[in-house]
């Protein structure tokens, strides 16, 4: 009666994998470069709590009761179900587009960290810090396998958007090596989270669109708990195209390379090849590049003095296809954040754009309407729409006939171009301070810039929730 | 905004500032789900709606008593403090937040296969009625929805999910990519809820919008263990999107829609091609449940089960009139009897499993329920029993299964037909074949066998009492002024 009816071995590997990496597969860069994605993240998400996304969240998600509790973020005292605390998080860290992309296209860290610190906050037994970094690298290595088995993967997403498929399995992998599933565990969380992935891009520039990545950090970690229970899925998930292929047009899995058991063969990592970028400006990252390319035509144009950009006459932006941040006139915050011609306007306009840019009256106000209004798109057959190949093109065409254009290749944040330490951790104290007091900022800088010697990583817990002493006044005028 | 601009307008921009989208699809389907009225519910309606009703009760609490139920029920119940809200089947005292309790009484709906199936397939019904259950039980005493509001929500959740599929080919077939229920199913769960807790039209499109992001699992965890997990999250996330809509969160308007370069719902079929729903101010307002009627099971298999087994039953009989009917033996009797089985079906790769290794494979197994129905005459409940999988005459006879798939035999639950065909040692061939089996929309079971079903399956976990006032609440449901009646007795 035993006869094996599928060939599993790609998910096989993936299962042997999670489970058996360990500290030792940590690499210098490997551990350099994840504890800037980890600072990078708390501070976006902690920025992120102050969204009206994140508030309905919030409301909803305490609806439940539940016996162990993990700390929401910014939030002095307040506590949720595990997985809740994940979905808030996770939210917060999406609600503005401000956190780390990859390539292949992905926001990686926003669908891990959350769900795994929910997590440890939750285990009987002390979470090192390591323990922490090495959950959140296994979550973050299977998101990056994952995207490399397929060509749909690397370009500007269609159908579904990525966090929603790969955030889960990342999120399913790393909860699973926090909990030190088995590999046949492993293996049963993946194909249970892949049964929660997969959401449709029309809702990416909505407000639904945080919850991609926070229900991806929930349903990862609620994945991994069932597979504790001893809940079952397909055993060849990411083997069938019927399976984890069903995300994907062309897809074509192969296995993962041994951890060869720590004797010295070691591990190649996906983010020791590839680096995230991480964004100076919470928007789309595309918008990364038209604005660094619109501050360099408006600074030739202002070469002899302050530009009057009431006479422009043209502006000609030459930017890669993509119809979801191809938006003449956004009305919401959330279609500016994806807009080619808002964020070059800004740019032209403000000669910075920044967490502010994107207010409602930044939005309406006129100067940039009539800007907007002259602005054509193009999209040159050589600009591919992809974060790795693509460029942007700037040309502002005044009205006494004076042109001037200038060209973006590479973004500062982009992985080419990586932000010093200086202006990440810069990043992260503008936005933990909204949140946070200067102890428990300064706190969490330190905290994280030391993980990998840390003997509890719940400690984070506390700085995470220590407000501003404003930010209470103000919630308790607000009753 | 001037002429001159609006000219600037690329059609990506009709995608997000079209004032209210008011020509979409999807809201269409906003207006629908609110502006539908109890007057829309025809007796033909309201009478297969409540077959669909007693069936879904009668197998969720069948289900209750599976090790998957017991699994996810501990798994909310870890996770989650009991919150004394929204009832979970057959447990008497144990009350989950709705959610929760979507999720749990989703999960015993679809975890013995023993649900409805729609044409084009899915499961209606367990992705609807355990998240209106729950929400009722939410509502407070004094505002319980009466039964035909409660009937109104489950009709329209049934209706969507219908309007749907029919947005694409790829639905009519038998489904290769995603489960159907984790796609119209919690589209269908979401509009029913929005219905129930009333939402504005506007909401109501959010709500289906917010659904489709938590929408679409594989194909490969059907017959595995996760698969009514499928069902409840259905239930579950319909209401959890519902819920969000109603505090203000807003997605796609153009969910529905099929606009090029940024799919929305289209996301999960390769083709698509919407439609807008008739207003409910206009008259000829139709539902699908009036033309297209629900199959009910008879065992709890995967529908195709059923053409094969009711073919092999024929066969049984016919084998017995030549072995001369005796009792004694005659599983051994048959097995030395049968040289060759033939299997006519369609190609479903899911359902084709020569050897299956688990309860859930073989309820999905063309080979394993003809050769139950060849040896015991019928397929029931206890054929998928540990010792009913591993006994010696069936898998004997697994042995000598060769499956062929017709040219005219396509894949589809309107049309497929299943062959038997029987060589015995003598070199007698002997032929069994069903077109559609006792069940099928086209020979609907009758009331009388539809609650023997209901009996036998609630009677494992409910005492008689309760068992005989639920059928007696569902058949008169659309009288009730207060659905508790309904509510009281689920566990």
């Amino acid at each position: 009666m035993l006869r094996k009816v599928s060939h599993h071995s790609v998910t096989e590997s993936f299962g042997a994998a999670i489970s058996s990496l360990n500290a030792v597969h940590l690499t210098d860069t490997v551990i350099h470069r994840s504890k800037r994605m980890m600072l990078d993240t708390l501070g976006v998400g902690l920025l992120g709590t102050s969204t009206a996304v994140f508030s309905k969240a919030l409301q909803y998600s305490q609806f439940f009761k539940s016996v162990e509790r993990s700390s929401v973020w910014g939030r002095s005292g307040m506590t949720l179900p595990p997985q809740y605390a994940a979905f808030v998080n996770g939210i917060a860290v999406h609600s503005m587009d401000f956190d780390d992309t990859w390539h292949p296209a992905t926001h990686p860290s926003g669908a891990v960290l959350p769900a795994i610190l929910a997590l440890a906050e939750t285990l009987p037994t002390q979470t090192s810090g390591l323990d922490l970094l090495l959950a959140f690298n296994a979550g973050i290595e299977v998101q990056g396998q994952l995207m490399r088995f397929s060509k749909e993967a690397h370009n500007i997403p269609r159908r579904f958007h990525p966090p929603a498929v790969v955030g889960v399995m990342g999120s399913a992998a790393a909860s699973a090596k926090l909990l030190a599933l088995s590999p046949a565990q492993c293996v049963h969380s993946l194909a249970i989270a892949a049964s929660s992935a997969g959401a449709p891009m029309a809702n990416a520039a909505t407000q639904t669109k945080p919850l991609h990545t926070g229900n991806a950090a929930r349903r990862g970690l609620e994945a991994a708990k069932l597979a504790l229970l001893g809940l079952e899925g397909s055993q060849a998930i990411l083997d069938l195209e019927s399976g984890f292929g069903v995300f994907y047009s062309d897809y074509s899995p192969s296995e993962l390379p041994g951890t060869n058991g720590g004797c010295g063969g070691g591990f190649r990592w996906v983010l020791e090849e590839q680096d995230v970028a991480i964004k100076r400006f919470p928007a789309h990252l595309g918008m990364h590049w038209v604005v660094d390319a619109a501050l360099e035509a408006r600074a030739k144009l202002g070469a002899s003095g302050e530009p009057d950009l009431c006479k422009v006459q043209k502006v000609v932006l030459r930017v890669p296809p993509s119809r979801y941040i191809d938006c003449p006139f956004p009305a919401m915050e959330h279609q500016a954040r994806h807009s080619f011609q808002f964020n070059a306007c800004s740019a032209l306009l403000d000669n910075q754009v920044s967490v502010n840019s994107f207010s409602g009256p930044q939005i309406d106000r006129p100067a940039l309407r009539e800007l907007l209004a002259k602005v054509r798109v193009e999209n040159p057959q050589d600009n591919h729409p992809s974060f790795d190949k693509m460029y942007c093109e700037v040309t502002v065409e005044m009205e006494h006939g004076e042109s001037v254009t200038a060209r973006c290749d590479t973004f500062y944040g982009h992985w080419r171009k990586p932000l010093s330490q200086e202006d990440l951790v810069g990043k992260f104290e503008a936005n933990a301070s909204t949140v946070l007091s200067q102890e428990a900022v300064e706190s969490v800088v330190d905290i994280i810039g030391n993980i990998e010697k840390c003997p509890d990583c719940t400690v984070l817990r506390s700085y995470l929730q220590m407000s501003r002493p404003t930010t209470h006044l103000f919630r308790e005028h607000l009753g | 905004m001037s002429a001159t601009l609006r000219g600037l307008h690329q059609s990506a921009l009709e995608v997000i500032q079209r004032p209210a989208s008011e020509d979409s699809v999807t809201d269409s389907f906003g207006q629908f789900i609110q502006g539908v009225q109890p007057h829309h519910l025809t007796p033909t309606l309201l009478h297969r709606s409540k077959r669909m009703v007693l069936d879904s009760i009668g197998v969720g609490l069948l289900g209750s008593t599976t090790h998957v139920f017991q699994l996810a029920l501990q798994h909310c119940q870890h996770m989650y403090a009991p919150d004394d809200v929204s009832s979970v089947y057959g447990r008497r005292g144990t009350r989950l937040s709705p959610t929760l309790a979507a999720f749990v009484n989703g999960v015993a709906t679809h975890s013995m296969d023993f649900d409805d199936t729609w044409h084009p397939a899915t499961h209606p019904s367990g992705a609807v009625l355990p998240a209106l259950l729950a929400v009722s039980d939410m509502l407070p005493n004094n505002r319980k929805p009466s039964g035909r509001d409660f009937l109104l929500a489950f009709n329209v959740g049934i209706e969507v999910q219908g309007r749907l599929m029919r947005f694409s080919n790829e639905a009519q077939n038998i489904p290769k990519r995603f489960h159907p229920p984790t796609v119209v199913g919690t589209l269908g769960s979401a509009a029913a809820c929005a219905r129930l807790l009333s939402l504005e039209r506007s909401q109501c499109s959010h709500a289906l919008a917010i659904a489709a992001s938590l929408s679409g699992a594989p194909m490969a965890n059907a017959a595995t263990q996760s698969k009514p997990l499928h069902i409840g999250n259905a239930a579950r996330l319909g209401l959890e999107a519902a819920l969000l809509s109603s505090i203000g969160l807003e997605a796609s308007p153009r969910v529905l829609d099929d606009t090029s370069g940024v799919a929305g719902f289209s996301a999960f079929y390769e083709d698509y091609a919407p439609q807008p729903l008739t207003s409910p101010e206009e008259a000829g307002l139709r539902f699908l449940l009036e033309d297209q009627d629900m199959g009910f099971k008879r065992f709890p298999a995967h529908l195709g089960m059923h053409w094969v087994a009711d073919a092999a039953a024929s066969v049984h009989k016919l084998l017995l009139g030549e072995l001369g009917s005796q009792g004694m033996g005659r599983g051994s009797q048959v097995v030395g009897q049968v040289q060759d089985i033939l299997l006519r079906v369609p190609h479903s790769k899911y359902i084709n499993r020569p050897f299956p290794e688990s309860e859930h494979q073989a309820r999905h197994s063309f080979q394993f329920n003809a050769c139950s129905a060849l040896l015991d005459g019928e397929v029931t409940v206890l054929s998928f029993s540990q010792e009913a999988l591993q006994r010696p005459d069936l898998l004997a006879l697994l042995g000598r299964v060769r499956v062929e798939h017709p040219h005219d035999n396509p894949a589809n639950f309107d049309n497929m037909y299943g062959e038997v065909q029987v060589t015995l040692v003598g070199g007698d061939v002997l032929k069994g074949r069903c077109d559609t089996f006792y069940g099928h929309w086209r020979n609907p079971l009758t009331n009388e066998s539809l609650k023997k079903k209901f009996c036998s399956n609630a009677g494992a976990v409910l005492p008689r009492e309760k068992v005989e006032g639920l059928i007696e609440a569902v058949e008169g449901l659309d009288s009730l002024e207060d659905c508790s009646p309904l509510l009281a007795q689920l566990q």
